[in-house]
């Protein structure tokens, strides 16, 4: 069984004028894959991912998380899956000004209700493996949007999820950053093998996954196999 | 919502890492309780003080004076002067049970009192009985007041004023036992008293007095059936001016006097003059409450709202812990936390500044190491203050915490 299956999934957005943003999405994802989805503003791609992340609710069909149906969960038992299974990487980092980075990394762990230390270790630990343990101590505000991004993985990680959703996560970055995240994001995906879901307009971006799914107006397009990189003739970000 | 240190420290962090913020939130209550506190305890003190000046009295007393008659009654023509007597005392002390006590005081003025070489010229002499103690309540200082023995078996004995005591005994110490003699006659002293010159004065300032047994006074000076001042207490629950009619009756009757003659005698009546301090500190009271207490509202309306801005800056925040695992509880839960200890830190601060002010101003009042008035908050009011605070930190988080709830974690990710 995959890791996420989505069957037919219909979200219907309703402010004064209904609006179909997903119109029947069937979708798995199995475990260990480097999958993008791709589509331009507006095509549902957020939306998509806010179902994924459980951030949103949808209206018809069935959506299960590694065997679990995630469907009209309360707001405690949602929060308790977010926590446990997923982690988030946000285009605009989304770290809290006033903690430090280490702080940052913490708080997932905070809300399962881990020890102070034990937190502290383990997002020491996470910081390490991502390179920027010197700047632990730092706030935000002080780290460039590399080591922001660095610091928003690494708290996504903490929680050992199954699954990471990246929004846009070069979507502030230059091309260099942008770079060395992908490259960060691959690496994590081959080495241990975690579950991670980027959406993204960039082509770019979408070229360094593995699966490229196209989405266009509520609807899937194309699914690209991509393990060569090459889906535009070769590694665009310069 | 469940509280443990960490979430304890979780809600500190957020506190002290947005100190500005924060600082001007607790400001608002911080004045507001110390304005409470610091009003509160000066009314109090204020209040003390101007009770100093009848410190001693009974608040339900009065005190009966002979006159001169101004109608004429029963054959006697008006303008007659004429003295109350003991036998008044024993009948307003059977014919009226609503008194609890009567007794008759007589007192010389002028008299100068000797120790050795010290002289104290302008003294009052007082003969009273040992119950003269419900009228005007002895403070002493050194030994005791008179008693009923002393009255019984005439002792040459006094109970002297602050001043007469502080003129006599240049050096201080202990006088008791020290005899001191008025007009040729020695009498040993067996107190001293500690008042302090007050705003009631009956028959001469009790700082410049020598009470005697008014036994030994008749004796020595001679006065025979004459009394001159018949000091009356009422007992609970009756009011001294509702009583006076039937005492002037009482008194009238046993000398020929018409009862309608207001002038004939003269009742002076402390429940008035108490009556309006009262009266205006319990107005002076009211409004201390009224400011202080909304002082003490519009600092907690300020709390909630700057933590109702609070929330909406940090909407993303909030957001973003909703999307890493918060529920809608633990948001809730911080909010409200937050308020709580920004109100009760602040608000303790605000009671500990004004609790030290206060104790200054006691310092200042404070003479030969006597306190002359409280201005202390006392200590239940400064708990209940507290207790208020946390109450009052709930109230002003409640409305804030509900709008963090209703912040969705797809909203972390919108604004920007």
């Amino acid at each position: 069984m995959a890791l996420i299956e989505l069957r037919d999934i219909n979200k219907t957005y309703d402010n004064g004028q209904p609006l179909h943003v997903l119109k029947g999405i069937d979708l798995d994802i199995g475990r260990g894959e480097f999958v993008s989805i791709m589509g331009a503003s507006g095509s549902g791609k957020s939306t998509l991912l806010n179902i994924l992340g459980i951030l949103d609710n949808y209206d018809t069909g069935t959506y299960h998380l590694d065997g679990k149906l995630i469907k009209n969960l309360s707001e405690v038992q949602a929060a308790s899956y977010r926590n446990r299974m997923i982690g988030f990487i946000f285009q605009s980092f989304n770290l809290i000004g006033y903690k430090n980075a280490v702080e940052n990394v913490e708080l997932p762990l905070y809300y399962q209700g881990v020890g102070r230390r034990e937190r502290h270790e383990k997002a020491m630990a996470f910081l390490e493996k991502l390179g920027i343990a010197d700047w632990a101590s730092h706030f935000p505000n002080e780290m460039s949007g590399g080591q922001k991004q660095r610091v928003a993985i690494a708290r996504a990680l903490i929680t050992s999820p199954q699954i990471i959703l990246a929004d846009e996560p070069t979507g502030a970055l230059d091309s260099v950053t942008s770079v060395e995240v992908m490259h960060l994001l691959k690496e994590l995906n081959a080495q241990e093998g975690i579950t991670i879901v980027v959406v993204t307009h960039e082509s770019g971006v979408a070229n360094e996954t593995d699966k490229i799914i196209h989405i266009r107006d509520g609807v899937i397009g194309r699914i690209e196999e991509n393990r060569q990189h090459n889906a535009w003739g070769g590694p665009i970000i310069k | 919502m469940k509280f443990s240190t960490d979430s304890f420290r979780e809600v500190l962090d957020s506190i002290i890492r947005n100190r500005s913020r924060s600082l001007l939130t607790g400001f608002g209550v911080f004045w507001g309780i110390f304005m409470l506190m610091l009003l509160s305890g000066g009314g109090g003190g204020l209040k003390e003080l101007l009770q100093g000046n009848f410190e001693g009295f009974a608040s339900n007393a009065g005190m009966v004076f002979a006159g001169t008659t101004s109608k004429p009654y029963k054959g006697f023509s008006k303008g007659r002067n004429w003295n109350l007597e003991y036998s008044d005392v024993d009948r307003l002390r059977s014919m009226m049970p609503e008194l609890s006590t009567v007794t008759p005081t007589i007192a010389f003025w002028g008299r100068s009192v000797k120790f050795g070489d010290e002289v104290f010229a302008q003294g009052v002499l007082k003969g009273i009985r040992a119950d003269y103690a419900d009228v005007e309540a002895p403070k002493p200082y050194y030994g005791r007041f008179i008693n009923a023995s002393d009255v019984a078996q005439e002792r040459k004995v006094c109970y002297i004023g602050k001043k007469v005591y502080t003129a006599l005994f240049p050096g201080g110490g202990d006088p008791c036992g020290k005899r001191l003699e008025i007009d040729g006659t020695y009498y040993s002293i067996i107190g001293v008293d500690w008042k302090d010159e007050g705003g009631m004065i009956i028959n001469g300032s009790a700082t410049e007095s020598v009470y005697i047994p008014l036994t030994q006074l008749r004796r020595a000076y001679n006065t025979g059936n004459v009394v001159q001042m018949v000091c009356v207490v009422a007992m609970d629950g009756y009011a001294m001016s509702e009583l006076t009619p039937r005492l002037r009756e009482i008194i009238s009757r046993n000398h020929y006097i018409d009862p309608t003659d207001e002038q004939s005698m003269f009742v002076l009546n402390t429940q008035m003059i108490f009556g309006i301090v009262d009266n205006l500190f319990k107005g002076i009271n009211f409004l201390i409450w009224l400011i202080g207490i909304g002082t003490l509202l519009a600092g907690v309306v300020g709390v909630s709202n700057i933590m109702m801005v609070a929330v909406k800056e940090r909407t993303v925040e909030i957001g973003i812990r909703r999307a890493i695992g918060a529920t809608p509880g633990q948001i809730l839960g911080q909010i409200l936390q937050e308020s709580v200890i920004l109100t009760l830190s602040s608000g303790l601060m605000g009671i500990v500044v004004s609790v030290g002010i206060l104790s200054v101003v006691e310092l200042a009042m404070t003479t030969d190491g006597i306190l002359k008035a409280a201005f202390q908050v006392p200590f239940g009011v400064a708990v209940l203050a507290a207790l208020l605070l946390t109450v009052l930190g709930v109230a002003a988080g409640a409305m804030p915490a509900a709008r963090a709830m209703k912040i969705k974690p797809v909203d972390a990710m919108r604004d920007e």
